[in-house]
């Protein structure tokens, strides 16, 4: 049990270093969004259910979609408002 | 003289400290160094005698009637700051909806290919089934009218997302969902005074129920506050995330 904890911790390292340093916003969500996933198996680990299920709801499902489409607004006003100024 | 220039070349350090990498790492580095410094400084776990903690362990099943003790601590001895919590989302999904909302086209995406479609057909009831389970049994096992709220509101994104939001917005207009949203805030506040009413208290446990441990219509008021929290949070995501798919420019 206590490798499996330090693997997680090990994995949640990883993982957030991994989101801060990509400049694309896609790998950075994937990797926050493993990161969740991680700290839920160790939520599980320490015995709290309840947390762990909130936190694979929120971190790893709602964020992901609530990210990706502010990313995804954000690029296409970005290329509409370019195109205008084209104009 | 000259070999110490040479060591140290001042335009090659510039360009260190211009660099991206070295800024996070050294705001990091500061942050786990004060972290450090002030859980070092913790006590080792004291216990006392009389403590909160171990008064609930002890009678909360007694108290409040409730098998899952932080559903018990959520909803009964701390149900004024889940009172609290409700409100924080209650102003999120209300600032979004007033920034957001200044054009209201929806997005008129024709969704996901076939088989994805099909496949959702049969899957989404039981997303559906999984929250209502995980909402009306939070006083028994792991869960809790937050948690399942949040399922709830996946169900729309799920729609959005794989039938397009054309389907979405037919189905469950936004209308609805603010009635849901508003609904399920009104049934916490109103179990609240219904409490005070009763039991001398706001929020208090007033148990009109009283059945055997561990069935599902137990532990007085904490199950018809989870059925609200639960249509709450969900309706509220829900509207966020429909509010954020929405067009904030015109196409041509």
């Amino acid at each position: 049990m206590i490798i499996l904890e330090y693997l997680l911790i090990f994995l949640m390292l990883i993982s957030a270093f991994l989101a801060v340093i990509f400049q694309e916003e896609l790998i950075s969500i994937i990797c926050l969004s493993v990161f969740s996933v991680s700290l839920t198996a160790l939520y599980l680990v320490y015995k709290a259910p309840d947390v762990a299920l909130a936190e694979a709801v929120i971190g790893a499902g709602l964020n992901t979609a609530l990210f990706m489409t502010a990313i995804s607004q954000v690029r296409s006003g970005k290329k509409h408002y370019i195109s205008e100024e084209d104009k | 003289m000259k070999g110490i220039n040479t060591l140290i070349n001042k335009k090659s350090l510039y360009n260190l400290l211009k660099k991206r990498e070295f800024h996070v790492s050294f705001v990091l580095l500061l942050l786990s160094v004060f972290l450090f410094s002030n859980f070092y400084y913790v006590p080792e776990q004291e216990i006392f005698s009389n403590s909160t903690a171990e008064h609930i362990i002890n009678s909360g099943v007694k108290e409040t009637g409730s098998l899952n003790l932080v559903t018990a601590i959520l909803y009964d001895y701390r149900a004024f700051d889940s009172l609290g919590e409700s409100t924080v989302i209650f102003a999120a999904v209300s600032a979004i909806v007033l920034i957001l909302s200044f054009k209201t086209l929806p997005v008129s995406s024709k969704g996901l290919s076939f088989i994805v479609k099909r496949t959702f057909g049969i899957l989404t009831p039981f997303v559906f089934l999984y929250a209502v389970y995980v909402i009306t049994h939070g006083h028994l096992s792991p869960g809790g009218g937050f948690q399942g709220g949040v399922v709830l509101g996946t169900i729309s994104i799920i729609f959005s997302i794989v039938y397009g939001s054309a389907y979405d917005y037919e189905n469950y207009s936004p209308k609805a969902k603010t009635i849901l949203e508003t609904g399920g805030a009104l049934l916490f506040v109103f179990l609240g005074g219904l409490g005070f009413i009763i039991g001398g208290y706001f929020l208090s446990n007033f148990n009109p129920t009283r059945s055997g441990l561990g069935t599902l219509i137990s532990a007085g008021s904490i199950p018809y506050i989870n059925i609200g929290i639960g249509f709450k949070v969900g309706a509220g995501l829900a509207i966020i995330f429909y509010t954020m798919i929405q067009k904030t420019y015109v196409e041509e």
